[in-house]
């Protein structure tokens, strides 16, 4: 029953999100929500990864920028067609994380962070410096539109579409996977690894899985957001937008997919509200991050919870 | 000229370690890596500035007005932001809650000095000093030898005054410590204290060897505190203090022998590398893993 509830609000949601441009006109609108379409992929990516799994990483962007960069390239340089690329920009993703993955998977907690931090920095110095490749701090300029069969995306509204099917593919799947067996076992290993590993599951090998699956839809949003841009520069792929990303998947409330897309709406919104207060921006944003954690430590999400506990008289569930 | 580049690379190591210190202290006790450390220090290092330069006042009063402004500021981040979050289970949260706090102090001090680079003034007048034929500025001597002092006197007060012993037995065990009366919640907020307060020497130090200040400093700070504690062994004081000066040798070595644009690169490349083949730092002691 329960079931059959969800995936009734599941084809809810779907149907509504594609209804939506013909209600919502503008383009300003159009644009925040092709944003949120991008932060949310890479949010429940690295839910997965952070949530999940418990495997910290501040270099998200990193594997962001390696899907942008990837299509950029091959779109601008060896012209290639857009859906190939896509799927091209997700695998090297996959592949740059696999190795990074691999090679700390013997590295434990907090040591990993520090990894990740190292590696969003050294992909933005290399692409920042190495000017024949990736055109240096001016980044690849002039992406053109892409081009599925007959159909040519270039306006707001066509990216909105494509933006959606991607969102829907990363939730769907990435449900699908945390509901399985997969994810009982990312879930192990967050909770203690080395009870996890003496329950007989291969840590290693899962901490693994997960990082290269999280890198994918990284990579994924990375190419969707170079067409959308038509320009990548190295300063779009910051560790500040790797803590950007971390903090939405806080503020949504971690290891829950759904509680995402709220924290990533909450910072979006909170950044375009304080634009015209642009000088206290970060100071507001930071006022909000604080405030949050400090009353509800486990998110947006908690807050949900704790109305509900009040209401039906359970107990706090924890996520 | 490798000597001279070997001593710069050694002044600046020792001005990473001030910075690391504190950073590893707090990592010791409560294992949570302060984002917000590096704002801190770019704080109380523009103050020691707004003292020196639009005040006039004197250098030596302005150095210990800016690092007590810095340990406070440090200490009352803690009790606000990090104490609440302390007994989570998930204690990454508390890691996101100093990033908040990055964030604020960053802006509040943008909005204070704006973001370009400010001239700092040198504290020593003269510029140069020929030691058997090495032409280095002064500073970078002084700045060995203050670090020296205060690696020492740290060291010391850990080992022999009561709350060094306290910190001490917070860094081994909080719930045992607070079992046999250590007021853990002081303990730690000294700890921030100090952090801030060495932190704030090594800015001014790197300010007026160098000449320059800016509010960009507060996160590669961070970021240097990060590696030079790594390198040497997160949570102790004489790791982060090797480590530091490693780094400083080798952005030193490197930007003159290399590049300068691939600098970070390789200090980085090299990080990791330390961290494949030593995982727990340099001289990190090794922890036994319970469930």
């Amino acid at each position: 029953m329960k079931k059959n509830k969800n995936i009734i609000v599941i084809i809810l949601a779907v149907a509504l999100s594609f209804l939506l441009p013909s209600f919502v006109k503008n383009y300003y609108w159009l644009g925040i929500f092709n944003l949120l379409l991008i932060y949310s992929i890479l949010c429940l990516s690295l839910n997965l990864i952070f949530g999940f799994t418990g495997l910290l990483s501040v270099g998200h962007a990193a594997f962001y920028g390696i899907g942008a960069y990837t299509t950029a390239i091959l779109l601008t340089r060896c012209h290639f067609p857009f859906f190939p690329s896509l799927i091209l920009s997700g695998l090297i993703a996959v592949f740059f994380g696999f190795f990074l993955s691999m090679s700390t998977s013997r590295v434990r907690g907090d040591y990993f962070t520090v990894i990740t931090i190292v590696f969003g920095e050294i992909f933005r110095l290399i692409m920042q410096n190495w000017v024949n490749f990736s055109g240096g701090a001016m980044g690849v300029v002039g992406i053109p539109a892409p081009q599925f069969f007959s159909w040519r995306i270039i306006s707001e509204k066509d990216f909105y579409f494509l933006g959606l099917i991607l969102f829907w593919f990363t939730y769907i799947t990435l449900s699908l996977l945390v509901k399985s067996k997969f994810g009982r076992a990312f879930i192990a290993i967050r909770e203690d690894e080395l009870a996890a590993s003496t329950m007989g599951i291969n840590t290693v090998m899962y901490k693994i899985l997960s990082f290269s699956i999280g890198c994918f839809y990284a990579g994924l949003a990375g190419s969707y957001y170079a067409v959308y841009n038509t320009a990548i520069a190295p300063s779009s792929f910051t560790l500040d937008e790797s803590c950007l990303m971390i903090i939405m998947v806080v503020l949504g409330g971690i290891g829950n997919l759904s509680a995402t897309i709220p924290g990533v709406i909450v910072m979006l919104v909170a950044t375009e509200v304080f634009r015209p207060l642009y000088h206290y921006r970060l100071l507001l944003i930071g006022l909000i991050m604080v405030i949050v954690l400090v009353r509800y430590p486990y998110g947006i999400l908690g807050i949900f919870n704790k109305i509900a506990s009040m209401r039906k008289k359970y107990s706090y569930r924890k996520v | 000229m490798f000597t001279e580049v070997f001593i710069v690379g050694l002044s600046l190591g020792a001005i990473y370690a001030l910075i690391a210190i504190g950073y590893s202290m707090v990592y010791g006790i409560l294992k949570l890596m302060n984002f917000a450390h590096g704002d801190v220090y770019a704080f109380g290092s523009f103050i020691c500035y707004m003292l020196l330069v639009e005040y006039n006042l004197n250098p030596i009063l302005s150095i210990i007005i800016a690092m007590l402004v810095g340990g406070l500021l440090a200490s009352i981040v803690e009790i606000l932001a990090y104490r609440p979050l302390r007994g989570l289970e998930y204690r990454n949260i508390s890691m996101i809650s100093a990033l908040g706090v990055a964030y604020i102090i960053q802006n509040t001090s943008e909005n204070f000095w704006s973001r370009q680079v400010h001239f700092f003034p040198s504290i020593i007048s003269t510029p140069f000093i020929s030691i058997f034929g090495i032409q280095v500025p002064t500073t970078q001597y002084l700045t060995l030898g203050i670090v020296i002092l205060v690696v020492v006197g740290l060291n010391l007060f850990l080992k022999y005054h009561k709350v060094g012993k306290a910190i001490l037995c917070a860094s081994q065990d909080i719930p045992a410590s607070s079992l046999m009366g250590i007021p853990i919640n002081r303990t730690i907020s000294i700890v921030y204290l100090l952090g801030g307060m060495l932190g704030v020497i090594g800015g001014v130090l790197y300010a007026s060897s160098y000449n320059v200040l800016s509010i960009s400093m507060g996160f590669s700070g961070t970021i240097v505190a990060f590696e030079a504690s790594v390198f040497g062994g997160i949570g102790s004081i004489n790791g982060a203090l090797l480590g530091a000066l490693i780094l400083g040798l080798l952005h030193s070595l490197v930007g003159f022998y290399i590049s300068t644009a691939y600098r970070d690169v390789i200090t980085f490349a090299i990080l990791i590398i330390v961290l494949l083949v030593r995982p727990k730092g340099i001289l990190g002691r090794y922890v036994e893993e319970k469930v």
